[in-house]
């Protein structure tokens, strides 16, 4: 059958190049496609993540939701312990965050004023890289302040000038002191520039009287796509009292925002792929349906129908493979080299700003297991293309066949 | 042997039954017999011939081959019927286009499961037979009427079926050709021992077998 199917393919050529060339672009652009989609969904993940938010983070159960100092963790040392002994886990970091009046010689404002381990922070978010003047935080910087370019505009204060802080220590007793502007950054994110500022811990805990506390931690991760299984490892080996959640949860209009795309894209590509499955079926049953004498013969001659649907799937599997062929190299060298050489999108970072995304680069995902099974979604659709044309020609009894003009 | 008893045939246009093609059929036909279904046109040749080769169901009566009834027998049945006892020889030739003339030839060899030795020593054996051996990489559409039809006998006879079922195989031919083909499926029949059955109101076909079955308006009126 498989020989028979080929010499079909050669002698029916007009057919066979319309079904090679239809499926060599489905297969191409698919792969593209989903590169692009799932690459610039990992772009804006990876830049809103390393801006500030982390993989996971661990709170004090109704700390999220309530807030303040009756929901902080009290043994930062025993929690990050516990963290140390997780595989997965590449680093974490323990942040103490508050909110207090920050005021210059004209002007005051509320601020997240936060104590941040600035060496650590250095390495697992984007505070350092997004510095703009000035310099960034040390363990010994003390009441160095590292504010947002837009809340620094508030203040209209620069480098160098005095800041007044006054809120509520940890144990709520009234903290004050007064800050000196040492560096500004720009994350891009209005909210978080205009409203953010930082010290170092081993000033602001003895400030805030915050030694071995915080608001929460933040971890990042070996690998991202072991999220959920790390955070399961984590609640299963923490105290309950405490809470983990991951970026799907901390981020949940981002994701939202995505699972939005995705399925705006998913609708386009089946759109696109229901055009070429009529247009392949179409062909296949224009080409079968001006072969039903021939058929007739094979049949009268003594080829069973599952013989005649064994033939004609040989045929769709032959154009379908020799077609994947080309388009799956072609295809996956697209996606490795623009995930190394990202396409640039002048303006996508001030669009996405409030996800985090700092950056206009998009690469495209190059993940072989994504290929598969794109390349698994063209051969069904080609398959399931030559099902209909199958059952008319089966449906003719073979004196029927043998005598169709 | 084709035993048929009381078969019925109708065809049916719409719900009312228009023609009765078939009427009370008994017929049998002996192994190694060289037979002619013969009278004028419509009047149930073909279709007595597409029963008996399993091509077609009747509406009533049985039809044996060998003492196996084949008219109960399901689709797919009768299609591996068709392939292990049967050969056919069609009007039109009903060549595979896409095969040259000796993948043709061995075709239904090859569906049955022959080897490759075997089936190359009987394609050429056929086909010297019936003179076609310098055809034997060329396709069908390159060939002649006469070419074709020769490699339409080739194929039916190479797997050595125990029935060769001709419809009007002489239809497209001019005279030469006709004479030609009789002359070797005559030689088929007496070297090969094979049951031949035609279906034709050709002279030719008429002056080379030995019994002749006249049907006219779906019976048999003279054997």
């Amino acid at each position: 059958m498989f020989s028979l199917a080929l010499k079909n393919i050669l002698f029916y050529r007009g057919r066979s190049i319309t079904t090679f060339v239809l499926t060599f672009f489905s297969a191409l652009m698919f792969i593209a496609y989903v590169a692009l989609m799932d690459g610039s969904h990992g772009s804006m993940l990876k830049n809103a993540l390393k801006v500030y938010t982390g993989a996971i983070e661990i709170y004090k159960k109704g700390y999220r939701e309530e807030g303040g100092n009756d929901y902080l963790i009290e043994d930062v040392a025993s929690v990050e312990k516990v963290l140390s002994k997780i595989e997965g886990i590449s680093d974490y970091t323990s942040r103490y965050e508050t909110y207090g009046l920050l005021s210059s010689k004209d002007r005051s404002t509320a601020a997240m004023v936060a104590g941040i381990e600035p060496q650590k922070e250095r390495e697992m978010s984007e505070l350092y890289s997004t510095l703009v003047s000035g310099s960034y935080l040390s363990k010994d910087s003390g009441n160095c302040l590292y504010a947002g370019v837009d809340l620094v505009k508030k203040l209209q204060v620069k480098l160098g000038d005095e800041v007044s802080f006054v809120g509520s220590a940890s144990d709520n007793s009234f903290a004050a002191d007064l800050f000196k502007l040492c560096g500004t950054f720009k994350t891009g994110a209005f909210e978080f520039d205009s409203t953010a500022a930082f010290l170092s811990r081993s000033y602001f805990d003895e400030l805030m009287y915050a030694k071995n506390k915080a608001s929460y931690i933040n971890i990042r991760l070996d690998d991202l796509d072991r999220v959920d299984a790390v955070n399961e490892e984590i609640i299963k080996q923490l105290d309950p009292q405490y809470e983990s959640v991951t970026w799907k949860v901390l981020m949940k209009s981002m994701v939202q925002a995505m699972q939005v795309d995705s399925i705006f894209g998913y609708i386009s590509i089946a759109l696109f792929f229901v055009v070429i499955f009529f247009v392949i079926m179409i062909f296949g049953f224009i080409n079968v349906s001006s072969r039903v004498r021939e058929f007739g013969t094979l049949r009268s001659i003594g080829l069973t129908r599952g013989k005649i649907r064994l033939l004609l799937f040989n045929e769709i599997f032959i154009l379908s493979s020799a077609a994947i062929l080309f388009a799956t190299p072609i295809g996956a060298y697209i996606a490795y080299y623009f995930s190394l050489h990202p396409f640039v999108m002048e303006g996508i970072s001030e669009t996405y700003k409030d996800y985090g995304v700092v950056s206009d680069e998009i690469p495209l995902a190059f993940d072989l297991f994504t290929i598969s099974w794109n390349v698994a979604v063209i051969y069904l659709l080609n398959f399931l293309s030559i099902i209909y044309p199958i059952r008319y020609i089966n449906s003719f009894k073979p004196v029927e066949a043998s005598h169709h003009v | 042997m084709i035993q048929l008893t009381e078969v019925q045939k109708y065809f049916y246009r719409g719900e009312s039954r228009e023609v009765h093609a078939l009427k009370n059929i008994n017929l049998t036909i002996e192994e190694g017999e060289f037979s002619l279904l013969n009278g004028p046109s419509g009047c149930g040749k073909t279709t007595l011939l597409n029963a008996i080769g399993a091509l077609d169901s009747v509406d009533s009566g049985k039809i044996y081959l060998d003492e196996k009834e084949i008219t109960t027998l399901s689709e797919d049945e009768r299609t591996l019927l068709r392939l292990n006892e049967m050969g056919f020889v069609f009007q039109s030739y009903n060549l595979v286009p896409v095969l040259s003339v000796e993948e043709n030839i061995g075709f239904i060899m090859k569906l049955r499961g022959f080897d490759d030795n075997e089936i190359k020593n009987r394609v050429k054996e056929v086909a010297e037979l019936l003179e076609i051996q310098d055809k034997l990489q060329s396709l069908p559409n390159t060939l002649s009427g006469g070419q074709q039809q020769r490699v339409a006998v080739a194929r039916a006879v190479a797997s050595k079926p125990k029935i060769i079922l001709a419809d009007e195989p002489t239809a497209n031919l001019d005279s030469k050709n006709s004479i030609a083909l009789m002359n070797m499926m005559r030689r088929l029949n007496e070297e090969e021992g094979v049951t031949i059955l035609f279906a034709s109101h050709d002279e030719y076909v008429i002056e080379s077998v030995r019994r002749i079955i006249r049907l006219n308006d779906g019976s048999i009126v003279e054997d």
